[in-house]
C-alpha cells in the first residue's frame, strides 16, 4: 500500500468511516508494517496538536436569534385543526344539496285531460323520478363524512 | 435528522421559544468555532453565528438533509466562503481596521510574524491555527470541518457539494502544506510520537 493510500485510510479510520475491506486492508498493514503503524502515531498527534476553539458565541445569542426571526406561528384554534376538516366539509355539502333541493321548481298543473285519466287511474300513486338519486347522493354524503379513512377536503 | 433535533424544532414551530435555545445551545461550539476560523473578528464570526441560526430556521421547509448539524454548516459554509472571496486580498498590513481600529498586523497569529515572535510562540496548536489560515479556503474548510466540528467526510463532501474522494484528497493536500509549512514543528513532533 503507497503512503497516499495509507493516509487515506487513516483518516477515514480517524472519522470512523472504514469500510469492512478498507478496514481488513488496513489492519493488514498495520500488523505487517512499521512505516505504517508510525504514520497512524504521528497522525494522531498531529490531530490531537490542532487547538481546540477558544472563541464561543455571546451568552445571549439564542435571545438575539430569537428576537431576528419571525414568532413561531401559533398553535391552530381547534375550529381550524385537521380532526375537523372532513365533518365540516361533509356538513358543508350537505347543506349545499338540501339547498339546491328546496329550490326545485314546483310541478306544472296538469292538463284537464291528464286529471281525468290521472283520476281513472286513481289507485297510481305518483312518485317523483328524482327522489331515488337524491335519496342515493344523500345516503353517499352521509356515508363519506363519517368515513375517516376518506380524506374528505380534497373531495 | 436526529430524533431530539426533530422533537425540538417541532416544540419550537408550536410555539415553544425555549426549544431554540437548547437546539443553539447544543451546536453553538462546533458552529461557531468553524466560523471563527474565516470570520476578520470575534464580532463577525458572532454576526454569521446568528445569521446561520436564523436562515437555517426561516428555510427549515427547504432543508432535506438528515441531520440538523449539516444542515447549519451547509448554510454557514455559504457565508463563510461568500465572505472570503469577498474580502479584499490587497488591503494594508498597516492600515488601521474599521471594526477594532488596530493595524491588521496586530492579529495576524504568531506563525505568520517576523522570526524573532515566532521564537515566542512555541505553542504548535497557534502554529498549525496559523498556517492552516493560509490554506485555500476549500481545504481550509474541510481541515476545520474535519478538526473543530468533527463532521465525517461524508457529512463534509455533502457541504461542500461534492464526492468523499474530493474532500479527502481536499484534506490529505492540507496536512501535506501543514507539514511543509511546519516543517521544523513537524520532524518535532514525528519525534515525540510513540
Amino acid at each position: 500500500m503507497n503512503p497516499h493510500e495509507l493516509e487515506r485510510l487513516l483518516l477515514l479510520e480517524q472519522s470512523g468511516e472504514l469500510a469492512p475491506r478498507q478496514r481488513r486492508a488496513l489492519d493488514a498493514e498495520l500488523a505487517a508494517s512499521e512505516t505504517a503503524r508510525r504514520l497512524r502515531d504521528r497522525l494522531r498527534a498531529w490531530t490531537a496538536a490542532v487547538p481546540p476553539p477558544a472563541a464561543a458565541p455571546a451568552p445571549d445569542a439564542a435571545a438575539r436569534i430569537a428576537a431576528r426571526l419571525r414568532p413561531p406561528p401559533r398553535p391552530a384554534a381547534w375550529i381550524f385543526r385537521p380532526v375537523w376538516k372532513p365533518a365540516l366539509a361533509a356538513a358543508a355539502a350537505l347543506a349545499l344539496f338540501l339547498g339546491v333541493r328546496s329550490f326545485r321548481p314546483a310541478p306544472i298543473a296538469a292538463p284537464i285531460e291528464t286529471a281525468v285519466n290521472a283520476t281513472a287511474s286513481a289507485d297510481e300513486v305518483w312518485t317523483d323520478p328524482l327522489d331515488a338519486e337524491f335519496t342515493e347522493l344523500e345516503n353517499l354524503l352521509l356515508a363519506i363524512s363519517t368515513d375517516d379513512s376518506l380524506n374528505v377536503t380534497k373531495l | 435528522m436526529e430524533c431530539d433535533d426533530a422533537r425540538l424544532l417541532a416544540a419550537y414551530r408550536d410555539g415553544d421559544a425555549e426549544a431554540l435555545g437548547r437546539l443553539v445551545e447544543k451546536y453553538k461550539r462546533p458552529l461557531f468555532a468553524f466560523l471563527s476560523r474565516f470570520a476578520a473578528n470575534p464580532g463577525e464570526a458572532d454576526e454569521w453565528f446568528q445569521e446561520t441560526w436564523v436562515r437555517a430556521i426561516e428555510n427549515m421547509n427547504f432543508f432535506r438533509q438528515r441531520h440538523l448539524i449539516g444542515w447549519l454548516f451547509r448554510i454557514a459554509h455559504n457565508l463563510a466562503v461568500d465572505a472570503v472571496r469577498r474580502r479584499k486580498p490587497d488591503c494594508s498590513l498597516d492600515a488601521p481596521q474599521p471594526a477594532s481600529g488596530e493595524p491588521l498586523v496586530e492579529r495576524i497569529p504568531a506563525a505568520m510574524l517576523a522570526p524573532d515572535a515566532e521564537v515566542a510562540g512555541r505553542d504548535l496548536g497557534q502554529h498549525i491555527a496559523a498556517a492552516a489560515a493560509r490554506l485555500p479556503v476549500e481545504q481550509r474548510e474541510v481541515f476545520w470541518l474535519r478538526m473543530d466540528a468533527g463532521l465525517p467526510f461524508k457529512e463534509i463532501a455533502r457541504i461542500q457539494r461534492t464526492s468523499v474522494n474530493t474532500a479527502l484528497g481536499r484534506m490529505q493536500y492540507a496536512l501535506a502544506k501543514l507539514r511543509a509549512d511546519l516543517a521544523p514543528a513537524y520532524r518535532e513532533l514525528q519525534g515525540n510520537a510513540p
